[in-house]
């Protein structure tokens, strides 16, 4: 008995053996197995949200994605709002924008980014908007992060 | 009386030679990923050096008997050479070790497979991954190091702590400095310690949708990539996480010749402690050789033997397979055993079936960086800069 259970114990042992060379020989195809379940994606606060909506002004492309929650259960105080500025050529040095970023007609907030030193003013018109949490460049595209609060502080 | 079984794993040098062949052919194909590229005086040189290093490592192996003695040059070698050439590749392309925020926004930071034990409860609860990394492509894609994770957990369970993990070395190489430890007394209870890091991180990450180990504590930021300083809070975690590399990864493991930082910190340890219930390879106690001297107990550097483990005839969970206690027994009453099968007969089998997993785990992650550095420290010889 003891050496019938041997036979599929080393079967097991042999399969493991093989499972090394061929995790890596076809770790791309894994991977790319792997990337098609739904949880293969990166969280939204990292990634910044899905693109709410997308307008040219002053010869700027500008971006504002959907507020993303920054809390795990339920709909907690805080989110985050993705806004990105694009250009066909260069970054301007200076970009100064007023954003609406609930479309509500209503400005929100207004940015001062000099693209040149990084340097982001934050200038908050809706009192749910809270802070500024990133301010960089990204490949050609400058992208600002901004701290919102659901419900606007008493 | 009893019938005593004693064994030896020091094998024949034909049966050593010839177990080595099927190993030249893995190494061979891993390390050179097809015909080697021998365009070059460095290229040559370093491709050559790193394919006799681990043919020899795997042969002295089998021919000696002794698995941590000439595992531990090769797991030793990945942590350096990795941290080597991670450093230079780092400098090379961002010109820095830090990353900033232009990295993080654009999810290009390179995904440690530490990070699966943050990851894990956020996935039930978000549908997505808490990490500022890419899915697939670039260097250490999360899809890619995902799948690594799994074969591994699968193929040797906590195994690669001490095969294959790129960081484990650092505490290894340090653990041997000196020859007596100064504090030979170590509770095993400290063993459940990174079970406890594990439960906190894993909830504290999901509470807060950040991989908290990652960004506060992991004391091998100090030999891969940080944040750059940019704030009070910044400067604060590279204090902690240069105080966690100076405490647990230098300085308690030079003392008690324990891997402190992996015994006892290390959530992927834990994780992978766990895994080690679902791999068909174990370390197992004969209890009729052993003569209880306990010198397992002292040399298990991962605090994985007790007296009590050795007289069930089996080490904990925590168990890395590293082999230290295995060339220490002079009674050779421990040994490499295949789950389902009698422990007492069959011991070579067992040995050399482990061995081989383990052994290419090695090949893969030590090849290609310990190729590159060799290059890296022949150009610093030659021009004064490990960079240009």
């Amino acid at each position: 008995m003891k050496n019938l259970i041997s036979v599929p114990a080393y079967i097991w042992a042999i399969a493991c053996l093989l499972l090394i060379p061929v995790m890596f020989i076809k770790n791309d195809a894994l991977a790319r197995q792997l990337v098609k379940l739904p949880f293969m994606k990166v969280h939204p606060v990292y990634s910044g949200g899905e693109q709410n909506r997308q307008y040219e002004k002053d010869g700027l492309t500008i971006t504002v994605n959907k507020p993303v929650n920054n809390t795990a259960f339920g709909k907690g105080r805080k989110e985050m709002v993705q806004v990105s500025f694009a250009t066909q050529g260069q970054l301007p040095d200076r970009i100064d924008q007023t954003i609406d970023y609930d479309f509500n007609n209503k400005p929100d907030f207004s940015l001062t980014i000099n693209t040149l030193n990084g340097e982001t003013e934050l200038i908050s018109i809706n009192p749910v908007v809270r802070s500024l949490w990133a301010s960089s460049k990204v490949k050609e595209i400058w992208v600002v992060r901004v701290n919102l609060n659901n419900k606007p502080r008493p | 009386m009893k019938k005593q079984t004693v064994y030896t794993t020091q094998g024949s040098i034909w049966k050593s030679i010839m177990l080595t062949l099927p190993m030249i052919l893995l190494i061979l194909l891993f390390i050179a990923g097809g015909p080697p590229d021998l365009s070059t005086p460095e290229k040559s040189l370093s491709f050559l050096f790193t394919f006799s290093f681990l043919t020899l490592l795997f042969f002295l192996i089998l021919y000696t008997g002794r698995t941590d003695r000439y595992r531990a040059w090769g797991f030793v070698a990945l942590a350096l050479f990795f941290a080597l050439t991670f450093i230079v590749n780092l400098i090379r392309a961002r010109g820095t070790m830090t990353f900033s925020q232009e990295t993080l926004l654009a999810c290009e930071i390179p995904f440690c497979h530490i990070v699966t034990t943050m990851i894990l409860i956020p996935i039930a609860i978000t549908n997505s991954i808490i990490f500022p990394g890419s899915i697939i492509g670039g260097f250490a894609s999360i899809a890619s190091m995902l799948v690594i994770v799994v074969g591994v957990s699968l193929a040797l369970g906590r195994g690669f702590c001490s095969w294959g993990c790129f960081y484990g070395g650092w505490d290894d190489g340090t653990s041997r400095i000196l020859r007596k430890p100064k504090i030979k007394k170590i509770n095993p209870v400290f063993r459940w310690l990174s079970f406890a890091v594990l439960l906190i991180i894993a909830l504290v990450s999901a509470m807060s949708l950040n991989p908290v180990y990652c960004d506060w504590l992991c004391p091998f930021k100090t030999v891969t990539e940080f944040e750059k300083i940019t704030s009070f809070t910044v400067l604060m975690k590279t204090v902690v996480f240069l105080s966690l590399f100076i405490g647990l990864v230098i300085i308690l493991p030079v003392l008690t010749g324990k891997r402190i930082q992996c015994a006892t910190f290390c959530p992927m340890g834990a994780l992978l402690a766990l895994t080690n219930k679902i791999n068909p390879f174990d370390v197992r106690i004969n209890k009729d050789s052993c003569s209880s001297c306990e010198k397992c107990i002292n040399a298990c550097p991962t605090l994985s033997l007790s007296k009590e483990g050795v007289a069930a005839g089996s080490p904990s969970i925590t168990c890395m397979k590293c082999g230290k206690c295995i060339d220490t027994c002079s009674k050779q009453a421990i040994h490499y055993h295949i789950k389902g099968t009698p422990v007492d007969k069959n011991y070579s089998w067992a040995r050399n079936l482990f061995l081989y997993p383990a052994f290419l785990l090695l090949v893969v992650f030590l090849g290609g960086p310990m190729q590159s550095g060799i290059i890296m420290l022949i150009n610093l010889i030659k021009n004064g800069s490990l960079i240009n």
